[in-house]
């Protein structure tokens, strides 16, 4: 399964594990030994596998904040801009009556935020994603861990040794989109 | 009244031309107006207005039409018509719906074997005719013609014609007539005459059951003359009270109502003569006079004439004193009870002790009216028709067997003609036991002219050319005349040249310095040719004194209900019942559409179980009907009163099979004096069946709850003087917006608005405004645009009735704008609250948001049964279903006038634009303008100290001005 | 919870899933025979007119907005459990948001259709939408109507992307259980998750932020709705009070809604395991608040009513307490406010059949009290002469039933195709499998 189109792309291994204790283990002893560029599945999120893995905040908090001010702004534009340009008298009040816009600015900020959020989760980690690599197991989504390490087919010898160690049920070599 | 005078310029110049194509009309059948070469006077797009007289009562308004591509679309009053100096009532406004009334007979028809009526050609129909005619061999007079009063060169050509067949027996007959009054200027006056009545001269109106605002002789012109007189001048304003057995709308509009058992009518006049006599205030009595006058009413002393009437002495003696202070006064009666003669001739009396004869009441120029055949020489003619003694019955314009009581025998009698003729355009109960049917033209179509006051004639012309296969009566006459071989003793060769001989003679007599031709086209033009006519004095005719009065006789079992039938201001005798506009307009008092019903007075109800729109039986010694009731206080205890119109077996879609006829309960005997028909001499039984029959009323509420709806203020508040004060708390958010050029806006005076509801219909009539039916406007979807609001403010023994015209108030901060999402109502740049059809989406937010509730929406897509739709105003949309609609002031008028102002590049001038409700209120209580112009009329009465805005603190700001109604209380003298 | 495995949570809820039986199917028939009728009828309103409705002058709303504002509301406590609860760390939610956040789904989808189908002239309903029309005319952005379009639209793209969002890894868990095209559509939706470190990172944020857009957004879109009503000038309509009182309502409402429908599924799919009686209980505590939060406002509008000595307020809120349409304002009083109260005797909000009794009678009053606000304001307003009632049609019935049917059309189906109860979730509250207390089976 090596072989397949993903052939090109990066090779390594993954690791199977039972218990989450064994996965954080198997990422320490892994990230000490020098291999950082290491790959959790799990069908839970869990905030100590993120911990051990150091990975930083998800910056899709900039999106929904991009979001909230594009929608703002929008709102203004078009209900001011749309008032001016065909002005009609209503019930004796201003063209630009700011007050009933603010309205319509609140729910376009709300708008463009989730858009944007939603989008930036997708473009974050990648999604929508057309094929799985090859390193996915779907048991990873129900009850059981995976680690894929990035290793030259020289270190396979040790890395398998360390995942075992750290108590991985079954190692098999596995290539991983590059993407990853 | 501007705007006519152009339209008057306009057809100036071709009214010749008018008169000459449309002289043809009578002969050619041609409907089609061709507009590659199109007809002088016709251009597209542009109206042309024609003057003629309106003949739905005999009143004989004249009015504009306004024609359109050959039809006629709306009818105004003519400005230079002196009775009604261009308004017109209700039925005026809907005379188009008898034009193009879709039930309308469309060629002649003859009964055939199988007993149906079945088209016929006019040359076979007059084949047969002239050969039942020429079978008669000369006995003329085996031969009857019925029409209504004509008073003009028709009337004159029947009698000719009838003279030519060997002569016959001619009735004038008029279901409203004034035989008694005519007999009581006899026996008072020596004069049987129908005298002019100056009503705007009059500080005090004393109306003994006269209903002139609704029916009673003209009402137009005394609706005007009496709001004229009512406006409050120099300090006063004229006083009214009104005796009678009921509120009518005329009682409503009185600062007083005197409820008297019918027939009483009389003591109390008599008693107030006494009573100026007493206190000497009759001055300039000759001795003779005042003896013979003491005799007459010494035995009707106050305190006697309280005890049979039932109003304190008192009450009588300051109704004296005020009648003669007040002077010059007027007391009108219009008597129907068995006594009708003894309380004309009592009210004679009252107005010549008070000296208003010669002043208000003046003999001289007597009314058309005069002229009817009483209803004693009907009884008569039918007796004899009975014995077989008449073989050829024509009837024209009337409708006997539905007015005349016991119309059942009426009908035995008829069969018993062996042949019956009807000219009538409509399939009324007569025309239905016709044997031969011969249409004639509506008053649009022919020639004609009609005289209602000496010296006053109406010249009619047609506006368009006949709608179908129908003829002029006038010609059909002269036409038959020529198959008879009668042409020496009618030479003419048709009724137009014969209406112009008539008019050449008149010219003769009048002698205007102008041709006879130029004079003609004159009149075309004016509508007419109007003389006033000198005032006779009269004296008191001795017989007077020998005159002993009595007191009401009533036919049925004395424990009934005294029956009130009463004729209305929409359906006048019935003959208007075939229009939808009027079927639908509510009544003004009672607020109910589409039928008619029995009042009867809480107190009765009570005592028999009676509750609102429980189906009654109601019996009397000559028939029964059921009717549903209507509990009120506007009748008095012990009398029941029934609106006459309704109940029609016949006569089309919109009056079939409505409610019932109070005709068919009253007895056929005549009053002895005059031969009046006797309207109030019988008493019913009232039976519950036990069923319920509900009627529809547009009035969701009757009284207004401090609301502040209708306001008013106390004469002695306005005589002791008020500043005009806006309403203390009212914050404008943002600056006032900006009106480029004009502020259209509008001042109703509630002072002067009596109610009569012609502005609904002429709103209708303008706005292409649909008829809804009675379930629908039952449930509250009517469709008015502006309608006659009726609040009673009265105490728990006595109504108050405040009538109030509520339309769109084009509001300034108008609620309904801002929440329509589409911008379908905007506010133009001129003031007036726009409503754009084609955008409208139909959320009816707009209508929620609405305070005075003056939207209205389509609910499903409106018909107009051919040829109603004829008339539809070219200028105004026709809404489809799901879209809101609303008075805009009458924007295609404004745009209209706005155009031609720029066309002749002039300002606008003020009273240019008149919304339709404006043009034809008989009151002028409706003013339009531009409140920018300080100079405008509307801007002036704007600021005067009764205004006042409806829901003032919801800060609509609404560009209607209301004037307060001003109580005057009861007369004090 | 404890003894649950992983993987025995997944059977568990997948269960649901698996192909009906005879009972689902007559229930979804019957559903769809209503569903049509209704369509018959706005059919029939489409050709005839509105006037087939028992709308007059001047009651022009009546059950058409009643619905919309009702139906709305529903969808309140889907946000609320879902996002609220969420941000607020409610453990408990967990087994329960996905059914709520249906419901909240799928009241939208029925509450959208109300502003197309009261309209006069539906077939141009797109004039509402904002863009430009008949030379740069755009919509008016100062009416209520326009900002309902604007709310209930964000509400509902919001909605659908949380609840999709929500579903992604539980899609994963699906696809990998399922073959064939029912996989492809699995498959697709989960998007090719993997549960990798760098997904699971991204997708928590976004899930927070959602939530926290979510929060005033479901606040804000109620108070909309109830401008309809406070931006007019109709006396009863034209209260300060109404955000407030409708946000309350319309969780009070949507609450009582996800009770009706949780009762049945826990005890069809046997879920009790999942959604416990404490659940329910909570949901019950829940609308104590509401309740009395709701009934605090029906005894400020009548003190106000009262004390503003205003003439057409004190006269309206009498005509509403006595008038035509005294007994649903009963209806009202009595099963919002004073039957939710009940929920403080415990052995009642733990009792199944009293939750479920209980909560439709609280779905009945939140109709009436829509019904009665809108329609008893119109009927008697500014002008007595206009004063008017508004009586029911068939066609009106059989819209509001269709609606009903509509929405739980939805729901029927929603049971089958996804996880009613979030798989994640529960498994997130479930200690994680360890050597230490050797998880594996």
């Amino acid at each position: 399964m090596a072989k397949n189109k993903v052939a090109d792309s990066l090779t390594g291994l993954v690791g199977t594990f039972f218990h989450l204790d064994s996965l954080l283990q198997a990422i320490e002893q892994l990230r000490q030994a020098g291999y950082r560029d290491l790959q959790s599945f799990s069908p839970v999120p869990h905030h100590n596998i993120d911990a051990t893995l150091e990975k930083p905040p998800s910056p899709v908090r900039y999106f929904t904040l991009a979001g909230c001010l594009l929608g703002a702004a929008t709102g203004l534009t078009l209900t001011i801009a749309t008032s001016l340009h065909y002005p009609l008298i209503t019930g004796g009040k201003p063209i630009v009556s700011i007050p009933p816009f603010l309205v319509i600015v609140f729910e376009l900020t709300i708008l463009f935020g989730g858009l944007l959020t939603l989008g930036g989760m997708l473009f974050n980690s990648r999604l929508p994603k057309v094929n799985i690599g090859p390193a996915y197991n779907p048991r990873f989504s129900e009850d059981q861990f995976g680690l894929w390490v990035r290793c030259e087919q020289k270190d396979h010898e040790t890395v398998t040794t360390l995942l075992k160690s750290a108590g991985a049920e079954e190692i098999i070599p596995a290539g991983q989109g590059r993407e990853l | 009244m501007e705007i006519k005078r152009r339209d008057f310029l306009k057809i100036l110049g071709v009214s010749g031309v008018t008169a000459a194509v449309s002289g043809c009309s009578s002969e050619t059948s041609r409907t089609l107006i061709p507009y590659l070469i199109p007809e002088n006077e016709v251009v597209p797009g542009q109206a042309t207005w024609y003057a003629t007289v309106c003949r739905e009562c005999p009143a004989g308004c004249g009015i504009l039409a306004k024609t359109m591509e050959g039809r006629a679309v709306k009818v105004e009053g003519n400005p230079d018509h002196p009775v009604n100096q261009g308004r017109l009532c209700a039925r005026g406004q809907a005379s188009l719906q008898g034009l193009y009334n879709p039930d309308r007979i469309r060629q002649p028809l003859r009964r055939g074997a199988d007993g149906n009526l079945q088209p016929v050609s006019w040359d076979e129909a007059e084949r047969i005719l002239a050969g039942r005619i020429s079978e008669l061999k000369g006995q003329g007079d085996r031969l009857a013609f019925i029409t209504p009063v004509m008073a003009g060169s028709l009337d004159r050509l029947i009698d000719l014609w009838l003279k030519s067949v060997g002569g016959g027996k001619r009735l004038r007959y008029e279901p409203l007539s004034y035989e008694s009054l005519r007999e009581a200027n006899r026996i008072a006056f020596g004069v049987q005459e129908i005298p002019v009545y100056n009503l705007q001269n009059a500080n005090f109106i004393l109306s003994f059951g006269a209903d002139f605002l609704e029916t009673w002789l003209s009402p137009v012109e005394y609706a005007r003359h009496f709001a004229l007189r009512r406006a409050y001048r120099a300090g006063s304003m004229g006083r009214s009270v009104y005796v009678g057995p009921r509120i009518s709308l005329t009682g409503a509009n009185s600062d007083e109502w005197i409820p008297v058992q019918p027939g009483n009518e009389s003591f109390l006049a008599l008693g107030m003569v006494n009573a100026i006599l007493a206190e000497g205030l009759a001055e300039g009595l000759p001795a003779p006079e005042l003896k013979g006058l003491q005799d007459i009413v010494a035995p009707h002393t106050p305190e006697a004439v309280a005890k049979q009437v039932g109003i304190s002495a008192d009450k009588i003696r300051v109704l004296a004193r005020a009648f003669v202070k007040k002077h010059p006064s007027v007391a009108l009666a219009d008597a129907k009870s068995s006594n009708a003669t003894d309380i004309c001739v009592a009210v004679n009396l009252l107005n010549y002790v008070a000296g208003n004869v010669g002043a208000t009441v003046r003999f001289g120029a007597e009314a058309a009216m005069a002229q009817v055949s009483s209803y004693g020489s009907f009884q008569k003619h039918l007796r004899e028709i009975e014995q077989g003694a008449i073989s050829i019955l024509f009837v024209a314009g009337v409708n006997p067997l539905f007015n005349l009581p016991e119309g059942k025998r009426l009908r035995e009698r008829l069969g018993k003609i062996p042949f019956v003729v009807s000219f009538s355009s409509f399939p009324d109960e007569t025309t239905e036991s016709a044997q031969l049917v011969l249409p004639e033209n509506t008053f649009f179509e022919s020639w004609g002219d009609y005289e209602p006051w000496t010296g006053i004639r109406g010249l009619q012309q047609p506006v368009m050319e006949p709608l179908y296969d129908t003829r002029a009566l006038g010609d059909i006459l002269l036409l038959l005349s020529t198959r008879l071989q009668n042409n020496e003793k009618l030479p003419w060769k048709n009724f137009y040249f014969y209406l112009r001989d008539q008019w050449k003679e008149l010219y003769r007599r009048i002698k205007p310095d102008v041709d006879f031709e130029t004079f003609w086209t004159e009149s075309v033009r004016r509508g007419g040719n109007f003389q006033s006519v000198a005032t006779k004095s009269v004296q008191l005719n001795p017989e007077v004194f020998k005159k002993s009065f009595q007191p009401p006789v009533f036919a049925g079992a004395g424990d009934g209900f005294a029956l009130i039938p009463y004729p209305t201001l929409a359906f006048y005798d019935g003959r208007m019942a075939n229009r939808p506009w009027l079927q639908e307009l509510p009544d003004p008092v009672s607020q109910i559409v589409w039928e008619n019903w029995l009042e009867i007075h809480p107190s009765d109800a009570e005592k028999l179980g009676i509750k609102k729109n429980d189906l009654l039986q109601i019996q009397s010694p000559a028939g029964e009907i059921k009717l549903p009731a209507r509990i009120s206080k506007n009748v008095r205890p012990g009398i029941v009163a029934i609106p006459v119109g309704q109940g029609h077996s016949a006569f089309g879609r919109y009056a079939q099979g409505r409610g019932a006829s109070p005709m068919s309960l009253l007895s056929a005997e005549p009053e002895a004096d005059s031969g009046a028909l006797i309207w109030y001499g019988t008493r019913v039984a009232v039976r519950q069946t036990g069923l319920k029959h509900m009627l529809a009323s547009t009035s969701g509420n009757d009284r207004s709850h401090d609301r502040g709806i209708v306001q008013t203020i106390s004469l002695a508040a306005l005589q002791s003087g008020i500043e005009k004060k806006e309403h203390p708390h009212l914050l404008r958010m943002y600056a006032e917006h900006h009106h480029d050029k004009h502020r259209w806006g509008m001042v109703i005076d509630l002072n002067a608005c009596v109610g009569c509801s012609a502005c609904v219909v002429a709103c209708s009539a303008e706005n292409n405004i649909p008829i809804m039916g009675k379930e629908e406007v039952a449930y509250g979807r009517e469709m008015s645009w502006i309608r006659i609001q009726r609040y009673d403010e009265g105490t728990d023994e006595r109504p108050d009735h405040h009538f109030i015209p509520m339309l769109c108030q084009n509001c300034d901060n108008a609620p309904c704008e801002p929440v329509c999402p589409v911008y379908a109502t905007y506010h133009n740049p001129e003031g007036l609250n726009a409503q754009v059809y084609n955008r409208c989406v139909g959320t009816r937010y707009c209508s929620n948001n609405c305070p005075y509730k003056v939207r209205r929406f389509n609910w499903h897509t409106a018909q107009w049964p051919e040829p109603l739709n004829l008339q539809l105003n070219p200028n105004v949309t026709v809404r489809e279903m799901g879209v809101m609609e609303k008075c805009t002031f009458c924007v295609q008028r404004i745009r209209g006038a706005e155009l031609a102002a720029k066309e002749e590049n002039r300002d606008l001038r003020d009273g240019e634009i008149v919304p339709a409700c404006s043009q034809t209120c008989p009151t002028r209580a409706i003013v339009f303008g531009d409140l920018h112009d300080p100079e405008s009329e509307v801007a002036k009465l704007a600021k005067n100290p009764r205004g006042y805005h409806v829901l003032e603190h919801l800060n609509t700001q609404p560009a209607i001005t209301y004037l307060k109604k001003i109580k005057a209380g009861p007369v004090e003298g | 919870m404890a003894q649950l495995t992983y993987h025995q949570v997944d059977s568990d809820i997948l269960r649901a899933m698996q192909a009906p039986g005879w009972r689902y199917y007559t229930l979804l028939s019957i559903d769809l025979i209503v569903v049509a009728w209704g369509i018959f009828a706005w059919r029939y309103t489409v050709q005839h007119g509105l006037g087939v409705w028992g709308l007059t002058h001047p009651v022009m709303w009546a059950m058409d907005i009643t619905n919309f504002v009702f139906w709305v509301g529903i969808a309140h406590s889907g946000t609320l459990i879902s996002a609220i609860l969420y941000l607020f760390r409610v453990r408990w939610r967990a087994s329960i948001y996905r059914t709520a956040e249906a419901v909240t789904v799928f009241a939208l989808f029925t509450a959208g259709l109300f502003p197309i189908i009261h309209l006069g002239r539906p077939w141009v309903f797109h004039w509402l939408l904002p863009y430009s029309q008949f030379g740069g005319l755009w919509v008016n952005f100062r009416s209520p109507l326009v900002w309902d379009v604007f709310a209930v639209m964000t509400y509902m793209i919001i909605s659908v992307l949380f609840f999709f969002t929500g579903l992604v890894p539980d899609m994963a868990v699906v696809r990998n259980r399922t073959s064939g095209w029912r996989q492809k559509i699995y498959a697709f939706m989960a998007q090719g998750w993997q549960g990798t470190d760098r997904q699971w990172r991204h997708y928590k944020a976004a899930y927070v932020f959602l939530a926290a857009l979510a929060t005033p957004l479901v606040i804000s879109v109620h108070s909309v709705v109830s401008w309809d009503f406070a931006q007019s000038v109709v006396a009863g309509w034209h209260s300060t009070i109404f955000a407030p009182y409708f946000v309350a309502g319309a969780i009070h409402s949507g609450l009582a809604m996800v009770i009706t429908l949780l009762i049945p599924l826990r005890r069809i799919y046997r879920l009790d395991a999942y959604i416990t009686q404490q659940h329910l209980e909570n949901l019950a505590k829940l609308i104590i608040l509401t309740g009395l939060i709701v009934g605090y406002a029906y005894a400020v509008e009548t003190y106000i009513a009262w004390y503003s000595n205003n003439v057409p307020e004190w006269q309206r809120f009498t005509y509403q307490v006595t008038g035509e349409y005294a007994i649903p304002f009963w209806i009202m009083i009595l099963f919002n406010s004073l039957v939710p109260l009940l929920f403080f005797v415990k052995r009642i909000r733990t009792s199944t059949p009293w939750l479920f009794a209980i909560a439709i009678l609280i779905n009945i009053g939140m109709w009436m009290e829509r019904f009665v606000i809108i329609v008893t304001g119109l009927a008697h307003e500014y002008d007595p002469y206009s004063w008017g009632v508004f009586i029911p049609t068939w066609v009106d019935i059989s819209i509001t039933l269709g609606a009903f049917a509509w929405f739980f059309l939805w729901f029927l189906l929603f049971i089958k195709f996804l996880p009613v109860i979030s798989i994640v979730e529960v498994k997130e509250e479930l200690p994680p499998p360890t050597r230490s207390q050797n998880g594996e089976e």
